[in-house]
């Protein structure tokens, strides 16, 4: 399960405003690619490869996976229709189905606001003309590379285990720690904590943002005497809606499929008591630990729509709070 | 300049990632299909373990090339963690090694399913089986066939840090001891040791060690013979975890944290890391950590202080070799299984890292050059089967685990973990724990 997708993002940017000579070299273009679509297999030669590639390794396994939800499969047997039993079992006979959803639902509600606003903020302060404030950019999104790697989820664990460095911290203050990672009620914001440090990809789209947004308002602004609080709320977040809208739809997609750091600090197991047993750990257990292929298939499915409805709802609901300018 | 951000450029730009990142990952990760064995000229050889046990089976190997040039061996081997994840993986991609290292308590799901190939035909030809006992050849037979051969005997028994012990002025107890004996010395550990250390690790949710042999003693079986049920009662699961509760409220055992972390983790057991003497998890020798320089000595899982309690430890195989079905190479695969159970440098290579050698012959063969807590995990095991052997009470050996069957351990594990960290009472976890493993039997 590849990670951090939305990375590819942070060199794009938004689009550059178009010239008249743009369009019209882009006018030429389209009636020269016109002229030759008569004789056009040749573009589906150099297209060949990432066809093969979209269809062997996305499509096609996409809707053996929505057929193997109907089944049950072992992997090491030839797969046996069941209906929609794998479907109804999911949410009537599978109680650590519901302590995933819980832990899956907990993180992606806390973890997200805390990112962006962190990222925000951080953007905020680096979106000034400092000194070296490229090598300040770059060690605020150093954690981001390192994000879905397995070793950092490794300090993870020892850094809030019970001998950890965190404990020690809080030694110099007279607290007491605890094992946090072995602690049911504390163990999933330890998860939390590890994504929002990874808040570098936000952070460069809020950045690349700021840097767009207009000066001549905030010069009005200004003169009018508007502090930095209000400037902040009156002018910044509202121009920037469209970049924070953007950063939601990918971080909630980002959190729903959390997978190395749950299963790296839990030790697999998704413990304790099924704390950290984020859904794609659950899906990854079952699938590949307890050999219900069919299960896990049809758990990979709801997760799907899931997701694909929290996007909805998200751009519904952004006609009434994001604010475009085309 | 405005700013631009344009409803089509972020709505393209996001669904597209929305709809890549979604579906490509998640679901095609899920498909799979089934293929037959590789068919690379090499023999491939799969196993899991420590370091020690590593080096040994490489230098045994080694020797087994120089005798026999035309079987090219390709090794894989890694911990336990995720090695027959790994295995799943590669029998449904068509990639499954040729011989491999099997657990005794999966090799009745596989044999079953026909990953596994029968070696009967071999026996007594290229496979030379002489001198294993027939309850040992046991756990690698299912349905009436050969499917594994045993490594060594395996027993269920304490590890005890026994310096730790004498130097709280304590002392061994006696093998022929009692749940109640546990409780008492693993209470003292913790008053003499002025609170630093606590008894015995939480064996509430252990069941290989531990609650097994609990309820054998009770003479219930813990899966039923056609593993279709459970074959203990609620009474016995609740008597047992109430013997756990009481055990962590007088702190002969950890705190549930503790357990928790070491779950999976062997470097994380209570016995290593320093908070308690005694361990059910029979991996700790050689861990390290703060039992580097101790003694560890080795009991067996205490008896039954009740009337008409019987015997309930038994003997197992170890671990096991098996040669996959699809592989076309089991004759070679065969003849790595008989340089490992007769030959004899294989067998001081070896030494106890994979259990205790299953014939007499070989026992003979290594024990002049083992390792003082070699040589007592050997007395214990050797005292374990004999006992078990003379007992007259004593339930036949478990049938093979089911399907299911390592969820059902988890299952009890982080049911007691439940009751420990006060999440759960034990009434409303019993009830729970039966429902889910009457359905995952069932399933």
């Amino acid at each position: 399960m590849t990670t951090a997708k939305s990375d590819e993002v942070a060199g794009q940017g938004p689009a550059a405003p178009a010239t008249p000579a743009d369009r019209r070299e882009r006018e030429r273009m389209r009636r020269r690619a016109a002229r030759r679509r008569g004789g056009g297999w040749w573009p589906y030669l150099f297209l060949a490869p990432w066809f093969v590639g979209l269809f062997g390794l996305t499509i096609y396994p996409m809707l053996d996976s929505l057929y193997l939800s109907f089944t049950d499969f072992d992997l090491l047997s030839p797969a046996k229709w069941v209906g929609t039993e794998n479907y109804s079992r999911m949410f009537t006979d599978d109680p650590v189905f519901w302590d995933s959803v819980h832990a899956t639902l907990l993180y992606v509600v806390v973890s997200v606001p805390l990112k962006l606003a962190l990222a925000l903020g951080v953007a905020m302060l680096l979106n000034r003309d400092l000194k070296g404030i490229g090598l300040y950019r770059a060690a605020f999104y150093l954690p981001s590379l390192l994000g879905g790697a397995v070793a950092i989820a490794i300090v993870w664990r020892q850094v809030f285990g019970g001998d950890g460095l965190f404990n020690d911290f809080l030694g110099w203050f007279g607290i007491k720690g605890q094992d946090w990672i072995s602690s049911p009620d504390s163990a999933l914001y330890t998860l939390v904590l590890l994504a929002v440090w990874q808040f570098g990809t936000p952070m460069v789209i809020f950045l690349a943002g700021l840097k767009q947004l207009p000066k001549d308002v905030y010069e009005a602004a200004a003169i009018d005497g508007a502090r930095p609080v209000t400037r902040f709320f009156r002018i910044t977040l509202p121009l920037l809606t469209p970049i924070v809208f953007f950063n939601l739809v990918l971080q909630i997609i980002d959190a729903f499929k959390t997978f190395t750091p749950a299963f790296v600090i839990s030790n697999g197991t998704g413990g304790p008591l099924n704390s950290t047993m984020l859904y794609s750990l659950y899906l990854y257990k079952k699938g590949f630990t307890d050999l219900q292929m069919g299960y896990a298939s049809a758990l990979a499915w709801v997760l799907f729509l899931v997701i694909a409805g929290f996007t909805a709802v998200n751009f519904v609901a952004s006609r009434y709070w994001v604010h475009y300018d085309d | 300049m405005g700013h631009q951000f344009s409803r089509r450029t972020l709505f393209r730009t996001a669904s597209g990632l929305a709809v890549a990142g979604t579906l490509g990952s998640t679901l095609a990760a899920c498909a799979g299909g089934t293929g037959a064995g590789s068919d690379s000229g090499k023999l491939t050889m799969t196993w899991w373990g420590s370091d020690e046990r590593h080096a040994a089976y490489k230098k045994a190997l080694a020797t087994f090339g120089k005798k026999n040039p035309k079987i090219k061996i390709e090794t894989r081997y890694s911990g336990y963690d995720g090695y027959f994840d790994r295995f799943n993986t590669q029998v449904a991609g068509g990639s499954a090694p040729d011989l491999l290292q099997m657990d005794t308590a999966l090799v009745a799901q596989y044999a079953r399913k026909g990953i596994l190939a029968p070696l009967d035909s071999y026996v007594g030809k290229s496979l030379d089986l002489t001198g294993f006992s027939k309850t040992l050849l046991a756990a690698g037979t299912v349905d009436g066939k050969l499917y594994g051969v045993p490594s060594g005997i395996g027993v269920n028994q304490l590890t005890v840090n026994r310096s730790g012990l004498e130097r709280l002025g304590l002392k061994l107890p006696d093998r022929e001891w009692s749940w109640s004996d546990l409780k008492k010395i693993a209470t003292d550990v913790y008053k003499k040791s002025g609170g630093k250390s606590y008894g015995v690790d939480d064996g509430g949710g252990s069941t290989l060690q531990c609650f097994e042999i609990f309820a054998r003693e009770k003479g219930q079986p813990f899966f039923s013979d056609d593993g279709k049920k459970l074959g203990f009662t609620a009474d016995t699961l609740q008597e047992w975890w109430e013997f756990w509760a009481g055990m962590r409220k007088d702190h002969a055992s950890p705190p549930p944290a503790i357990t928790s972390a070491a779950h999976n983790d062997l470097t994380k057991n209570a016995v290593v890391i320093g908070k308690a003497l005694f361990t059910f998890d029979s991996g700790v020798y050689g861990a390290g950590g703060a039992i580097t320089d101790a003694q560890l000595d080795f009991l067996p899982t205490p008896q039954g202080d009740w009337s008409g309690a019987r015997e309930g430890n038994f003997v197992n195989g170890g671990v096991l070799l098996s040669a996959t079905k699809a592989s076309k190479q089991v004759a070679d695969s065969v003849k790595i299984m008989d340089f490992f159970a007769q030959d004899a440098t294989a067998i001081k290579d070896m030494q106890l890292f994979r259990g205790i050698p299953p014939t007499e012959k070989a026992r003979s063969l290594i024990s002049a050059g083992l390792a003082e807590t070699d040589k007592l995990n050997m007395a214990n095991a050797d005292y374990i089967s004999q006992r078990v052997g003379k007992a007259g009470n004593a339930l036949p050996a478990p049938v093979p685990p089911p399907k299911g069957a390592d969820q059902i351990w988890d299952l009890l594990f982080q049911s007691n973990l439940a009751v420990a960290f006060g999440k759960k009472s034990i009434k409303a976890q019993l009830s729970e724990f039966f429902d889910q493993a009457q359905s995952v039997l069932a399933g």
